[in-house]
């Protein structure tokens, strides 16, 4: 009887966002900067040969990036930047690969907490975003705007355009006991005729540029697209190439952006709800 | 003569005269082509009008006993054929107002057909008047001839011999199936008149003379295992000659089975159980098989078969009631029959006059006709609410025939003896399917070749070919038609009055009319079991759309008139080769898979090997097999064979063995009048 | 394992032939652009490793003969050889397009071992033709836009309105040129490249890519890093398995079931979180053994497995009960024994059709030779519902296989958990059992810097047998079909 399989363990659904989710609290999200001015010398130019090897392994040198500073040199994708002798590290590019939080522990650390989706690509650089607070403002309130129709009962639709496979598990646990984004009033729907949201995954293959673009335009407004994940982002590691894109803002306007590779089901339902309006600014910070 | 009597008369002149005119005069000069049909409907007007009368109770009658030689009782209407004679030839006005706009358009190539017409006209009206054996098998025989003449007429396209001929075999079974049975009625009353058979004893004759009168009038009207000529038959007659044929001269079987039922009352117990077993088995093997047709004309005519089961289960009801001598059983039975009948009449007609001409000439492929309400709207149209009314759908009158069907069946409880109910309740069970696949079928034919979009699907596609919309003979002639489907069931309570004055000869009219609860609230002749208001629901369903329509209307501002057009949606892919969409075909092959047992369907998967590398290598093959052909008909095919070959050997071509033929006929016939008397 | 070079095309595929003749499993072919010719390789599989069997294509040749008609397994393999590097399989019964829809005549071709990116190449996807003639056949899109969140890719159901005769894929839409991504990165990067390949088997391919470095290096993987390289493999193919359960229960809507398998997913991927960091596994397996040990000590692991164990073997047994969701999976995308030996079915989908040939139990590597791993007793219905068995059959053994590595792990001596022999030049194969089958890296490193790594995923391998399974089924079996199989699009379309 499998009714009564069900009820045996009780609730498992988390309360988040009502309540305070520890596993939400703790989960780990892209690279953040700890201290944006390390006093350590390491920002200087260094030759390659003169690479000390007890702060990073030579094997791990980012070979793209070759010129660039030696910080800069960590990150396999060019996340890190360094600006007028501060850090910077744009998480849009973060893969989660560690390299950066192994390497030097005192500059970069892990980023907690569901909250890591942002309104605009600037707005994903830590610590200091690369946007004004009047744009970041105007997409508030324009997103806001948009979804006023929208706010207690969305449709997503989900199209992956070349990603690994692993953000499309992600989304698909939200509809699992445990998250149950169901109680929240957001579904799936299997046509974009009825969604309001796309969930765009993948880094933007070039063979699904054409069903991307299709997709959305079959949607009716209002509507809001939803990067998630690095690959989407910004590329990730997958770009640039013959047959990606490099991102999928080049194939439809997106409205939040969701770094990770792959986010946690917690960073997913905090972008949706972000991009609905139901998170307060102050909570959300980008 | 009265008024009505000068009628009858003026209507069979008049189809005389459209036989004469299309004899003479022909296909050219191509002005006069439409005149016989238009003095067709002329005639089938005021046959129509005699009709009417008769019904009313007026006399009506052609001329007297004895003209047309001793014993035969003239031609005289009462009110069964009155009754019928309004339902045929009103039909037929219309049917030959179309006719006459087809004939105008893209007629016949040559003269015959509008005598053909004529006559089969000429003599559905001379069967419904008859009063004697003679003029009654006279007319039968006429009607067998006029239907080989139709469908036979294109005999240079393919398929279409082997049909009449066919057509012809069935008509002429069915005429010697009603010779004998006749002629053992006669000799056993000693005289030709139908209304003195009613005195025969009871007895072995009389029951064979039933069961060979059913038997005959039953293959007219295509019961199993007789129905294998009707799809053949419909499907080659020229354009309109299919409306006569399966709306208008398709009522002689009716009317010949209401007659048998008035002049000899109910068949033996286990004839009734067998009418109903079959009726039941028609409707269900009808509907399969039109659910599952590629060809226009083959849905078409298998849902006439569909109709005669469902006709016969009414029919089946009646039988019962009368064997049980439950007269308000009889005419719940006899009631939805010839609701039934008129809802058929009118649809059909619908049907086969709108699909006039369809194909501009070319195959009637349901794949190649798609989108025929963009192309030819009338048509559409036509085809839609003829579709409808089959279907049974509300507010048609089909909805309230088959509502009366299923709750004279539902009777059954009413009825003492186990062997009846179980007959009703598996003729109700049978019945009940039917409606369910009804829907199926017209569901497609409605669905994808009325509304659907031109071309092979997906994207732009070649309009789909076809003939022009009709002209206004036709558009006449769907108008009322489609009037007569749709409205005539709000009227449905006029009509009850009418049908109760036509079965009178059967059943009371009273009692007929104990199906009217109130003015226009209808109940099964019994009464507190069930009601409907087909007239009511004429006025709420349109109140209900409209106060719908306002509420969406004011509630969604006015973004609900504002129309964005899209591509439709298809999962983003970029494009198939060939149709993407559901095909006619496709549709139908759920029903192909789930009535299996019933069509005995095949399919194969073959590879097959292709000419270039990127070209199929698969091929399908799906078909489904006509069952009382396979297995009653072929079987008989042999010997059918050996006997043709061994009596072959009589037609000698030697003239002396045919005068000693005439000479031991002769011998053999005074032998027997001799020992006789 | 050696190396080899034959001398020409045809010797290639005769000694081939040969080797499949005599009970050596076909495991791949593809090609590497040399500066002397385009090297064509092919992947035998034996019980004494995997040997790759190279021949040279001489430079400028457009046109070789084909394998596919003596061996057929090579279908696929042919068509992706052709749409990388341009040359055309002579004899191929349909070379079309797979991976790379055909550019335009100018624009080069990817040709992975060249060195060099080529150009945009714009997919142009010309439709297919059809496969099956017949009347009323229409073709039914699936895809590539699915209405599910499923991975793109677009099956093409050609059918006469409920049956499907034959089902025909179009994989190009997710090609994202990964192979070519390896090129000119030190073998670090390529590492991170390699766990990026095919998500849901990370762990597998982040394995297979270390094992093929290790050969070339001849470094020794040290056994507390051993262990955990297959604590994390063992959980990531507990986390398929059970992916595979919940999607048939949803195909066949029982809810509750795919609820309580949606949890139990979760509660694996949580468990993995919390052991290293990242929830599938990634920046656990490095060159030489493993980054760190589980972030959560043995007695921890071993509760959490050993609910988790109670929890689903309850819930699998019951849905192996649940009558109507067997009456769905019975008979269903029948895969004969002939075909799947024939074609050399890997993982889930061989060994429901009784093939077995895992890469743990013929080709031990890490801790599978030292923890004892038992065939089941095999299942040989070769229909969904024996695929379903055989994996319901490995999440047994896979907790099974846990409980050892974490009780060995508590014993395990304190110790360096890499060898830190560094990498050095060379080729070598390597290969790894990831829960949809046998993943193959044949990593070619110059210089320190990978010059040629070619990714073969299982699902690249088994995902041609969907063509022929569909034996009288009709199209709500399909789900069932897909589910099933449990392939990752993302290592098909690379």
């Amino acid at each position: 009887m499998w009714a009564l399989r069900g009820l045996r363990n009780g609730v498992l659904t988390t309360r988040w966002p009502a309540r305070p989710d520890p596993y939400a609290a703790a989960g780990r999200g892209p690279a953040t900067v700890l201290d944006e001015r390390p006093a350590e010398a390491g920002l200087d130019q260094i030759d390659t040969e003169q690479i000390d090897t007890k702060q990073i392994d030579t094997e791990q040198i980012n070979t793209e990036q070759m010129g660039s500073e030696q910080l800069e040199r960590i990150c396999p994708t060019g996340a890190i930047r360094l600006a007028d002798g501060a850090v910077r590290l744009d998480q849009g590019r973060c893969i989660q690969c560690g390299r950066c939080v192994a390497a030097r522990p005192d500059v970069f650390g892990w980023a907690e907490g569901p909250a890591v989706g942002g309104l605009s690509r600037g707005g994903l650089v830590v610590p200091e975003i690369d946007e004004t607070p009047e744009r970041l403002a105007a997409l508030r309130d324009g997103l806001r705007e948009r979804t006023a129709a929208l706010r207690r009962s969305v449709h997503l639709r989900h199209v992956d355009a070349g990603s690994d496979g692993t953000e499309e598990w992600e989304i698909l646990a939200l509809f699992n006991p445990v998250y149950d984004v169901h109680r929240l009033g957001i579904f799936l729907t299997a046509s974009p005729r009825h969604a309001d949201i796309l969930l765009v995954t993948g880094a933007g293959a070039r063979g699904m540029t054409e069903p991307l673009r299709r997709t959305y335009d079959a949607m009716p407004d209002p509507k809001i697209v939803i990067a998630v994940g690095t690959d989407a982002v910004s590329g990730g590691l997958t770009a640039p190439s013959y047959a990606v894109t490099g991102g999928v803002a080049a194939t439809v306007p997106v409205d939040v952006f969701v770094p990770g590779s792959p986010p946690a089901p917690f960073s997913i339902l905090h972008a949706v709800l972000l991009g609905l309006g139901r998170i307060a600014p102050m909570e959300a910070g980008r | 003569m009265s008024g009505f009597s000068a009628a009858l008369a003026a209507g069979l002149a008049l189809l005389a005269a459209a036989a004469v005119v299309d004899l003479v005069a022909g296909v050219r000069p191509r002005p006069l082509r439409p005149v016989p049909y238009l003095l067709g409907a002329a005639g089938s007007a005021c046959l129509a009008v005699g009709g009417a009368g008769a019904l009313a109770g007026h006399q009506a009658r052609v001329w007297p006993a004895g003209v047309l030689g001793p014993g035969t009782a003239g031609l005289t209407a009462d009110r069964l054929s009155g009754l019928f004679l309004v339902i045929a030839f009103a039909a037929a006005t219309w049917v030959s107002l179309g006719f006459a706009g087809w004939a105008g358009q893209d007629g016949p190539g040559r003269r015959g057909l509008g005598a053909s017409y004529a006559i089969a006209l000429g003599a559905v009206a001379v069967f419904f008047v008859a009063r004697d054996a003679f003029t009654f098998l006279f007319s039968w025989e006429l009607v067998t001839g006029a239907f080989y003449l139709m469908v036979g007429f294109e005999r240079g396209r393919e398929g279409r011999p082997s049909a009449a001929m066919v057509t012809l075999a069935f008509g002429k079974i069915s005429g010697a199936a009603l010779l004998a049975g006749l002629l053992l009625l006669a000799v056993r009353s000693g005289s030709l008149g139908l209304a003195s058979f009613a005195h025969v004893p009871a007895g072995g004759a009389r029951t064979t003379a039933q069961v060979l009168l059913l038997a005959g009038f039953a293959i007219k009207v295509g019961l199993v295992p007789f129905q294998v000529w009707m799809p053949r038959g419909y499907a080659a007659a020229p354009g309109p000659a299919r409306a006569v044929m399966a709306g208008v001269a398709v009522n002689v079987g009716f009317y010949g089975l209401w007659r048998t039922l008035a002049v000899l009352g109910p068949p033996p117990g286990w004839l009734t159980g067998l009418l109903l077993v079959l009726a039941g088995l028609t409707a269900v093997l009808g509907i399969a098989h039109a659910a599952v047709q590629t060809g226009l004309m083959r849905v078409i005519a298998y849902s006439s078969v569909e109709n005669t089961g469902l006709i016969l289960a009414g029919f089946g009801v009646a039988l019962v009631g009368a064997a049980v001598h439950s007269p308000q059983l009889a005419a719940a039975g006899l009631l939805a029959a010839t609701l039934q009948v008129i809802a058929h009449t009118a649809a059909k007609s619908l049907l086969f006059t709108a699909a006039a001409g369809i194909t501009g000439g070319g195959d009637d492929d349901l794949d190649r006709l798609r989108g025929v309400a963009k192309r030819a709207p009338w048509r559409g149209t036509g085809l839609a609410i003829g579709g409808l009314t089959l279907a049974g759908l509300p507010p048609t009158a089909g909805f309230v025939s088959e509502w009366f069907l299923l709750e004279a069946l539902m009777q059954q409880f009413r009825v003492p003896g186990l062997g009846f109910r179980l007959v009703l309740a598996v003729a109700g069970a049978a019945v009940a399917l039917t409606a369910g696949f009804a829907g199926v079928t017209f569901v497609r034919l409605i669905g994808l070749v009325v509304l659907g979009r031109p071309g092979p699907g997906g994207g732009t596609g070649r309009a789909g070919a076809g003939g022009p919309d009709s002209g206004l003979g036709g558009r006449c002639a769907i108008v009322v038609l489609g009037a007569a489907c749709l409205i005539g069931a709000a009227l449905t309570p006029l009509e009850i009055r009418a049908v109760a004055a036509g079965l009178s000869p059967v059943v009371p009219a009273s009692v007929t009319g104990g199906a009217l609860k109130s003015p226009w609230v209808l109940q099964p002749v019994f009464a507190g079991f069930s009601i409907v208001s087909p007239s009511w629901l004429w006025l709420a369903m349109p109140c209900l759309f409209l106060i719908v329509a306002l509420l969406t209307l004011g509630l969604s501002g006015r973004r609900l008139i504002r129309v964005r057009r899209v591509p439709a949606w298809r999962s983003a892919t970029a494009g198939v080769t060939g149709s993407s969409r559901y095909t006619a075909f496709g549709f139908a092959n759920p029903t192909r898979r789930v009535l299996a047992a019933v069509l005995h369907t095949r399919t194969a998967v073959r590879p097959i090997a292709p000419a270039q590398p990127d070209v199929a290598h698969l091929g399908y093959e799906s078909d489904v097999i006509e069952v009382t052909e396979e297995y009653v008909y072929r079987p008989l095919l042999r010997p059918f064979a050996m006997v043709t070959r061994a009596v072959r050997r009589l037609q000698s071509g030697r003239l002396d063995a045919y005068l000693g033929y005439m000479l031991i006929a002769l011998i053999a016939v005074l032998a027997v009048v001799t020992a006789l008397s | 394992m050696n190396t080899r070079l034959v001398v020409d095309v045809a010797g290639l595929w005769d000694e081939l032939t040969g080797e499949v003749a005599a009970g050596r499993r076909f495991a791949g072919l593809f090609g590497t652009a040399r500066p002397e010719g385009l090297l064509l390789t092919a992947h035998l599989a034996g019980p004494d490793g995997v040997a790759p069997l190279d021949t040279l294509l001489p430079a400028g040749a457009a046109a070789y003969p084909a394998l596919t008609p003596r061996l057929g397994a090579a279908f696929w393999y042919e068509r992706e050889i052709g749409d990388m590097f341009g040359v055309r399989p002579e004899g191929h019964p349909r070379p079309e397009p797979l991976v790379l829809p055909e550019p335009p005549g100018d624009v080069r071709r990817p040709c992975p071992g060249e060195p060099g990116a080529p150009q945009v190449i714009e997919p142009d996807p010309q439709a297919l033709p059809r496969h099956v003639v017949g009347p009323g056949l229409f073709t039914i899109p699936h895809g590539p836009v699915r209405s599910g969140v499923f991975e793109s890719i677009e099956y093409l159901v050609e059918t006469p309105g409920e049956e499907i005769p034959h089902l025909n894929m179009r994989v190009f839409y997710k090609h994202r040129g990964i192979e070519k991504r390896f090129e000119g990165m030190t073998p670090a990067d390529g590492l991170l490249r390699a766990e990026r390949v095919e998500g849901t088997a990370t762990v597998a391919h982040a394995l297979a890519y270390c094992h093929a470095l290790e050969r070339i290096a001849g470094l020794t993987v040290p056994w507390p890093a051993a262990l955990v390289r297959v604590l994390h493999a063992e959980l990531e193919r507990l986390a398929c398995h059970l992916d595979v359960a919940m999607r048939l229960a949803d195909a066949a809507g029982l809810a509750v079931a795919n609820a309580r398998f949606g949890w139990h997913k979760e509660q694996v991927l949580r468990l993995v979180g919390q052991a290293c960091g990242s929830r599938f596994g990634r920046g656990v397996v490095v060159p030489g053994g493993v980054s760190a040990l589980p972030l959560a000590g043995p007695g921890e692991l071993l509760d959490a497995v050993g609910r988790l164990d109670k929890a689903v073997s309850s819930d699998a047994g019951s849905l192996m009960g649940t009558a109507s969701f067997l009456d769905r999976l019975r008979r269903t995308g029948p895969l004969s024994p002939e075909r799947a030996r024939e074609h050399g079915a890997l993982g889930p989908v061989a060994k429901g059709s009784g093939y077995r040939d895992d890469a743990r139990e013929a080709r031990p590597y890490d801790a599978y030779s030292s923890l004892g791993l038992r065939p089941p007793a095999g299942h040989g219905d070769g229909d969904a519902l024996g695929r379903l068995r055989v994996r319901f059959d490995e999440v047994a053994q896979s907790f099974r296989l846990l409980r050892q590595v974490t009780d060995e792990l508590a014993e395990a001596p304190d110790g360096p958990l890499r060898d830190e022999g560094g990498t050095s030049d060379g080729r070598a194969v390597g290969w790894a059992e990831a829960p949809q089958g046998e993943v193959l890296y044949d990593v070619r490193v110059e210089e320190g810097r990978i010059v040629r790594c070619r990714p073969r995923s299982a699902s690249f391998h088994n995902l041609v047998l969907m063509h022929e399974v569909f034996a009288g089924d009709i199209l709500t079996d399909f789900p069932f079909i897909e589910a099933s199989f449990g392939l990752s699009v993302a290592g098909v379309a690379g």
